[in-house]
């Protein structure tokens, strides 16, 4: 399952009519009814025939061969994935996070530093969580001073920690 | 009530002094704070600070959106990272 993403869970029933909800978890949140190639865990496909938005990442949807709510209530906590080759390409500079995660952070010299956890982003640019192999986690800037190589088939990227001042 | 406008933004000042010897040396090196309460002002574009959040310094890339705001706004006390799924990062 490593080249699955998940995108989403479904979740309660929505009424009588068969509709239900689903927590998505892509970046636009209605993006998730668009994807080709939806299906659950065991592989089964699943269409999504309506959707529209509830509130924040929360959707009711309407899916193909569902049209009561016992049918809807069958699918409640099924995870939904899409193969990985269906995400569209990025742009230059511009990485999926799912990708980064689980990279090797290394120095220029090769010393490993640690493997990126998580790259969040507050409102002040992307950063690269990384959990060196003992001891709390590291907080770089994304940005190219101190992540010049970004290397995804190699499984690393390059990280030249910045000086830091108090 | 907001603040009054007399009395400018506060920053404290020793950042202030952080700030200039910093923008003046030109490198790419993160200034440590903890001043969360202080206000991002134009000079500060263009520098990195690691604001303190109660547990590590998280880096904040100052951009000209940001101004006016406060660095504690960009260093969150409590996370949740989510889920990945189709979510991008760009290097900046």
């Amino acid at each position: 399952m490593s080249d699955e993403v998940l995108v989403g869970v479904f979740g309660a029933p929505h009424g009588v009519r068969g509709e239900l909800r689903v927590k998505s978890y892509t970046q636009d949140p209605l993006s998730l009814a668009d994807y080709d190639g939806l299906h659950d865990g065991a592989g089964r496909p699943v269409e999504i025939t309506a959707a529209r938005l509830l509130k924040d990442d929360l959707l009711v949807v309407r899916v193909k061969g569902v049209s009561d709510r016992d049918a809807a209530q069958a699918l409640t906590h099924t995870k939904l994935f899409i193969p990985r080759e269906k995400l569209p390409p990025t742009e230059e500079d511009e990485f999926y996070t799912r990708d980064l995660i689980g990279l090797r952070a290394e120095t220029p010299e090769g010393e490993l530093i640690g493997t990126i956890v998580a790259v969040p982003n507050y409102g002040a640019g992307d950063i690269l969580e990384i959990a060196p192999p003992a001891g709390d986690t590291l907080l770089y800037p994304f940005t190219h001073a101190v992540v010049p190589t970004v290397d995804i088939k190699g499984g690393r990227v390059i990280v030249v920690p910045p000086a830091e001042t108090e | 009530m907001s603040r009054s406008i007399w009395k400018g933004p506060f920053v404290d000042g020793y950042l202030l002094k952080k700030a200039e010897v910093a923008s003046q040396a030109k490198r790419s090196e993160v200034i440590k704070t903890w001043s969360r309460r202080s206000t991002i002002l134009p000079q500060f574009v263009g520098l990195t600070f690691g604001v303190y959040n109660g547990h590590k310094h998280v880096p904040v890339n100052v951009t000209e959106d940001m101004i006016g705001h406060k660095f504690g706004e960009f260093s969150p006390t409590r996370t949740f990272h989510g889920h990945a799924a189709d979510k991008k990062s760009k290097r900046g």
